[in-house]
Parts: C-alpha cells; sequence; structure tokens
C-alpha cells in the first residue's frame, strides 16, 4: 500500500510540469498563472506566423534526420561485427563505443567546442551539431541494433548464403528485413534525441539556431511564454508519438524473429 | 557406386583447440552416411567443412573429383538442412522454398510448379501460402527439406534435423526422411549423437571421438564388430569382462572371468592381438536367462539375478556370475509362459563365443 504511494507521488513528480504544458498553451492569457481564463488557439496560430522559429525546427529537423541516419548507420555496423565474430578485446571495445551514454552532455559539449575550435580550428555549423549528436545517440543505436542481431539466428545469413546468394545478397535478403524493425525503431530514437537536445545545441550551434536554442532565446520576453507553452506542447505530443512508433517496431522485431525481449529503454 | 565426397588429413583448428584431427573419408554417390558421436566431438564442425562454412587448417576436401578449397559454400554442390531450420520467417512457405531459385533462368510458372512438386515431395501440398513463422516444427523441418532439395544438390547435409521433434514426429521422419532419399537419389549426410536413429537410417555410419574417426562401418558391422570399447559403449550396450588372450593362431583361445576357456575365429579379435591381458565384450541380448528346464546350446555359467527392470516387451537382468567383477546385463523377450525371476533367484546364464568381441 506504501509502495504505491510512493509511485503516485513520483509520476505525479515527474509528469506534473509535462501537463502544465498544454495547459496553459490552450488558456488566454499572457501570464502563466492559475486561475486559467480561457480556452484559445491564439498561441498556436501565432506559432505559424513566427519565421525565425521556422527556421529553427527546419534547422533542426535537418540536424535530427542526419543524426538519425548517420547514428544508425554507425549503430548497424557495430551491432553486426559484435553479433556475428568475436575479435580480441571486444568487451572493451563495445564499453569504449557506450561510454558516451553516461557521459555528461556538458563534458561533450565544451570538449567538442574546444577540439573543433581551438584545436582545429574550424567554424561552427550544423554539421558541428550532427556530429555531437551522432556521438551521443550512436550507443542509443547499437543498444537497440544489439537486440535486433541478438535475436537473430546466425544460421539465417548461412541458410541464404547456402541456397546460392552472395555475402551482400543473403544481407538484403534476409538480415535486413529481419532487423528493419530495430533500424527504424533506431532511428526514430536517434531523432527524438537529436530534436530536442539542447546543450549542446547551445554551445555548438552557428549562426542558426536549433529549435531547443531558439526557444531558450524567446524565454527573455516573458510576453512569448504561451507561445513556447504551444510549442511545447506539440513538441511533447510528437516525442510521444514517435517513441511510441519506435517501441512498437523494436518489439514487432524481436517477436519476428522468433527471440524473447530482453533490451530496449521503454 | 562412385565416391563422391573424398576427405583427406583434414585438420581444423579454432585457435589453439584442435576440433578436427586427420579426418579421412570417402562417402559414395547416393549413399546415406551419418556422423555420429557425442556432444562436441566435432560432427557440426565437419559438416559445416564440407558445406563450405568452415575453411580447413590442413588436408583437403574434394566433391567430384572437385578439389573445394576456395570453392564458398553458395557455389558447391551441397545444401544444408539447419539445426535451428532456419526458415526465413519474413517470407511465406512457398517464398522460402522457392529462395533457392532466385538466379535460375525458369520462368515464374516453371518455379511454381518446382515449389508444388517439392512440397508435394515433403507433404505440405497446398501449404504454399502460409506464413512461416506460424508453422509447427514438424512443418518447419519439412519446410527446411523442400527449401534444400528444389535445388536438386548432389549432396544434402542435415544438422541433428530431427532432435527438436517430439519422439513420435522422430520416429515417423526417420522413415519418411528413409523414403525420401530412396526417391530423389541424392546423398544424404546426417549429422546425430542419437545412435539408435543413426542405426535407423544409414547406409554407413562414421562414429567420431574429440575430432576423431573412431570406426566406419555399416551399422550391423558396427553393431556385432565394434572395433574399440568406446565404440562398443557408444552404440547399444555392451558387457566388458576381463580376459586372458592364451593363444594366437587360426582361431584366438581366450580364458574368460567367470566363463572359462574358450576359441573365437579371428576376425572377432583386432588385427595383431598377442597373447596377454584382454577384455571380452558380450551384447545384452545375446546372452540368455535358462529358465527351468531349459539348457545351453553352447555354454552355460551359473548366476544370481541383482536387478530386474521390466519394459513390457523386454525384462533386463543384471546378474551376478562368480569371478567377474560386475553385474552382466542380459535381454529377455517376455515370451507366452514365461516367468519374471525375483531379485535374488539363483539361474543359470547361456553365452556364445560366437557373439564374442575381444578388444
Ligand atoms: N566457432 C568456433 N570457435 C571455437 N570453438 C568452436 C567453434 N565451433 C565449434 N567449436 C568447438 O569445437 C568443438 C566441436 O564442435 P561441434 O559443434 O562440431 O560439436 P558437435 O559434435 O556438433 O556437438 P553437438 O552434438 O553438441 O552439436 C566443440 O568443443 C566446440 O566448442
Ligand atoms: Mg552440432
Amino acid at each position: 500500500m506504501k509502495l504505491r504511494i510512493y509511485a503516485i507521488a513520483y509520476l505525479i513528480f515527474l509528469y506534473a510540469p509535462i501537463v502544465l504544458l498544454p495547459l496553459f498553451a490552450f488558456n488566454d492569457a499572457t501570464i502563466i498563472a492559475f486561475p486559467l481564463t480561457g480556452f484559445t488557439t491564439h498561441w498556436f496560430t501565432e506559432l505559424t506566423q513566427n519565421a525565425a522559429l521556422h527556421a529553427a525546427v527546419k534547422n533542426s529537423l535537418i540536424i535530427a534526420l542526419c543524426t538519425a541516419i548517420f547514428a544508425t548507420i554507425l549503430g548497424l555496423c557495430a551491432a553486426r561485427a559484435g553479433a556475428m565474430s568475436a575479435f580480441p578485446g571486444k568487451k572493451g571495445i563495445v564499453g569504449f563505443v557506450m561510454l558516451p551514454l553516461v557521459l555528461p552532455e556538458i563534458i561533450i559539449a565544451v570538449s567538442l567546442l574546444v577540439i573543433l575550435r581551438q584545436v582545429l580550428g574550424l567554424s561552427l555549423g550544423n554539421w558541428t551539431i550532427i556530429l555531437a549528436h551522432v556521438l551521443i545517440c550512436t550507443p542509443f543505436s547499437i543498444a537497440i541494433l544489439n537486440g535486433a542481431f541478438g535475436a537473430l539466428d546466425p544460421a539465417m545469413e548461412e541458410a541464404a548464403l547456402d541456397l546460392g546468394e552472395t555475402r551482400w545478397s543473403a544481407f538484403r535478403l534476409v538480415t535486413l528485413p529481419l532487423v528493419m524493425p530495430g533500424i527504424i525503431s533506431s532511428m526514430l530514437i536517434a531523432f527524438t534525441i537529436s530534436l530536442d537536445e539542447f546543450i549542446i545545441a547551445f554551445f555548438l550551434t552557428g549562426s542558426n539556431p536549433t529549435m531547443p536554442v531558439y526557444i531558450w532565446g524567446l524565454l527573455r520576453f516573458p510576453s512569448s511564454l504561451p507561445v513556447i507553452m504551444a510549442l511545447g506542447t506539440i513538441l511533447v505530443a510528437l516525442s510521444i508519438v514517435l517513441l511510441t512508433i519506435a517501441e512498437i517496431f523494436r518489439r514487432r522485431g524481436v517477436r519476428r524473429s522468433g527471440g524473447t525481449d530482453t533490451g530496449g529503454f521503454l | 557406386m562412385t565416391d563422391l565426397i573424398k576427405l583427406r588429413g583434414v585438420q581444423k583448428y579454432y585457435g589453439d583447440y584442435h576440433a578436427l584431427r586427420d579426418i579421412n573419408l570417402t562417402i559414395r554417390a547416393g549413399e546415406f552416411f551419418s556422423l555420429l558421436g557425442p556432444s562436441g566431438c566435432g560432427k557440426t564442425t565437419l559438416l559445416r567443412v564440407i558445406a563450405g562454412f568452415e575453411g580447413v587448417s590442413n588436408g583437403s576436401v574434394m566433391i567430384s573429383d572437385k578439389d573445394m578449397k576456395d570453392v564458398p559454400p553458395n557455389q558447391r554442390p551441397t545444401n544444408m538442412v539447419f539445426q535451428s531450420y532456419a526458415i526465413f520467417p519474413h517470407l511465406t512457405v512457398a517464398e522460402n522454398v522457392a529462395f533457392g531459385l532466385r538466379k535460375s533462368k525458369m520462368s515464374k510458372a516453371e518455379k511454381a510448379d518446382a515449389v508444388a512438386e517439392a512440397l508435394k515431395m515433403v507433404g505440405l501440398d497446398g501449404y504454399g501460402k502460409r506464413a512461416a513463422h506460424a508453422l509447427s516444427g514438424g512443418q518447419r523441418q519439412r519446410v527446411a527439406l523442400a527449401r534444400a532439395l528444389i535445388l536438386k544438390p548432389k549432396v544434402l547435409l542435415l544438422d541433428e534435423p530431427l532432435s527438436a521433434l517430439d519422439k513420435k514426429m522422430r520416429e515417423h521422419m526417420q522413415v519418411e526422411l528413409i523414403r525420401l532419399q530412396r526417391a530423389v537419389g541424392i546423398t544424404f549426410i546426417l549429422v546425430t549423437h542419437d545412435q539408435e536413429e543413426a542405426l535407423v537410417m544409414s547406409d554407413r555410419i562414421a562414429v567420431m571421438f574429440a575430432g576423431e574417426i573412431g570406426q566406419m562401418d555399416d551399422p550391423e558391422t558396427l553393431y556385432r564388430r565394434p572395433k574399440s570399447r568406446r565404440v562398443a559403449e557408444f552404440i547399444g550396450k555392451m558387457n566388458f569382462l576381463p580376459a586372458t588372450v592364451t593363444s594366437v593362431g587360426e582361431s584366438i583361445g581366450l580364458d574368460i572371468a567367470g566363463f572359462g576357456q574358450t576359441d573365437v575365429p579371428q576376425d572377432q579379435a583386432p588385427e595383431g592381438a598377442k597373447p596377454g591381458e584382454a577384455a571380452i565384450g558380450i551384447r545384452p541380448e545375446t546372452l540368455a536367462i535358462l529358465f527351468e528346464g531349459e539348457t545351453a546350446s553352447r555354454h552355460e555359467a551359473p548366476a544370481t539375478v541383482d536387478e530386474v527392470v521390466y519394459y513390457g516387451d523386454m525384462t533386463y537382468y543384471d546378474v551376478r556370475v562368480k569371478d567377474v567383477p560386475e553385474p552382466l546385463t542380459i535381454a529377455m523377450k517376455n515370451l507366452i509362459g514365461r516367468p519374471v525371476l525375483e531379485v535374488g533367484a539363483q539361474t543359470r546364464i547361456a553365452w556364445d563365443e560366437r557373439a564374442i568381441v575381444v578388444f
């Protein structure tokens, strides 16, 4: 009984701020405070008319898409190498690859900034953010794809080889379709992580801010707070939808290749 | 029969581990050949060497007089039925079976006919449209068979294809596999650790121990004249008695503990047997309990019943014979009017020197 009370308290603590987002996004007042004064979609309309915001969103989408693709390709290579072959020092290398998962983002951000600007003398832009986001998303991709490959019978690809396919066509015709749910799930998760990542983007952004950085900039103007609430509402909804789809695909993948569910973040 | 597969001095190392030690064997075209041995003895490794999934560290693999050294699995005239069956779960049954025809020049209709024919052969008529992941174990196994046989390989390699099935299904599929092999005339190489399965199905059997072939023979020779104690122990059950070889020549003179003196023909002893300490083996069904009024046609010895195991059709007795260190197991048919003896009963047993193997 006590345990249930704790659990409920924990859930309230966790989700109350998120529930407040849509509440104020639809509230007809510039000041964020109770009591609520009335229903409006005004803040959402305002969103659609803000060109600077549109540019930031577009930036973020490009970055998130590139991150999703690159992180998933890297994850595929790593997971396949991990599933198929045993090589000396495999454990150590896998551990090393997964390290960014627990490394504070601020450290990644600062060290990348120092390397890119001070050491290499490069200018910042979208690609620097992509680079850093790939760095933090790849471990997630590897974890998801490791699950997909782990559930795969290694005899599958051999059977295709045995039936006359080449290494590449065996991979394309058998392995790829079987791990496809994992690939989609990995891309969705990397996309979501990249889309709302702030610290790294803040440090490494060039002249064009990403959406989270732009939102942070808006916070200086109290009158734009309800607009931010509206934007936040959309983002939360989008994240939930994407992560749900990702999880559905991950589970379907595990089921389809006949394994038992062992991994996943959700 | 012509020789189809020749392995000469094949060795395989996994790192430091010596998985295959000097394998020499010849498999004839159209033969049902089995690789039998305990777990970890290298059966799968040997099969994968023939299929081309593993390279050899030493020695050569020839198929149809062609050296397979640089021939990858997709170009060898072999197909494999994997232990897990490796049915592609994202395809239908028909797509699975047709998988190997992807690169063939057949027309669509010809392919469909070939698939239907292959499915019919394994008794899966009309299952083509089913999703492969929804099949039972026995059905998967048939799909795997059809998928491999549709390519008409020279050799079909089967890695413990029946081990995932229950006993009844397994016995049914044994008969079916033999029938199939006779029908298609393709050479089958079967890996199994079930000695009964190997005896039932094979033309010849290679018994493997720790990366070596212990003996290679037809099932009857293997059972009746095992060349070593470990082969005898692995196939069926055998009683071992200490003995002394007293003379060698036309026949071998023996003095067997508890049984006394006898002569056996030379082919029941290893080549080059010398006088001295030895052991003899004798199968449980070649010994017999003598009931009231029965006499032995050859030799007999007094015995005490030590244990009785009743199997319905058979009764297995463990009996003690004076001067024999271990109890002897005797298998008796439960014929009409024949009693089942009780533990402690005094009896006589009959033995026959023709059933003796000297080690
Ligand atoms: N890829 C590998 N790397 C290292 N060792 C291996 C490899 N494959 C097999 N072995 C080892 O080689 C030995 C023989 O293996 P193999 O799979 O051929 O045995 P098996 O006779 O088929 O056994 P089972 O009846 O259990 O299937 C085993 O000790 C195994 O651990
Ligand atoms: Mg094996």
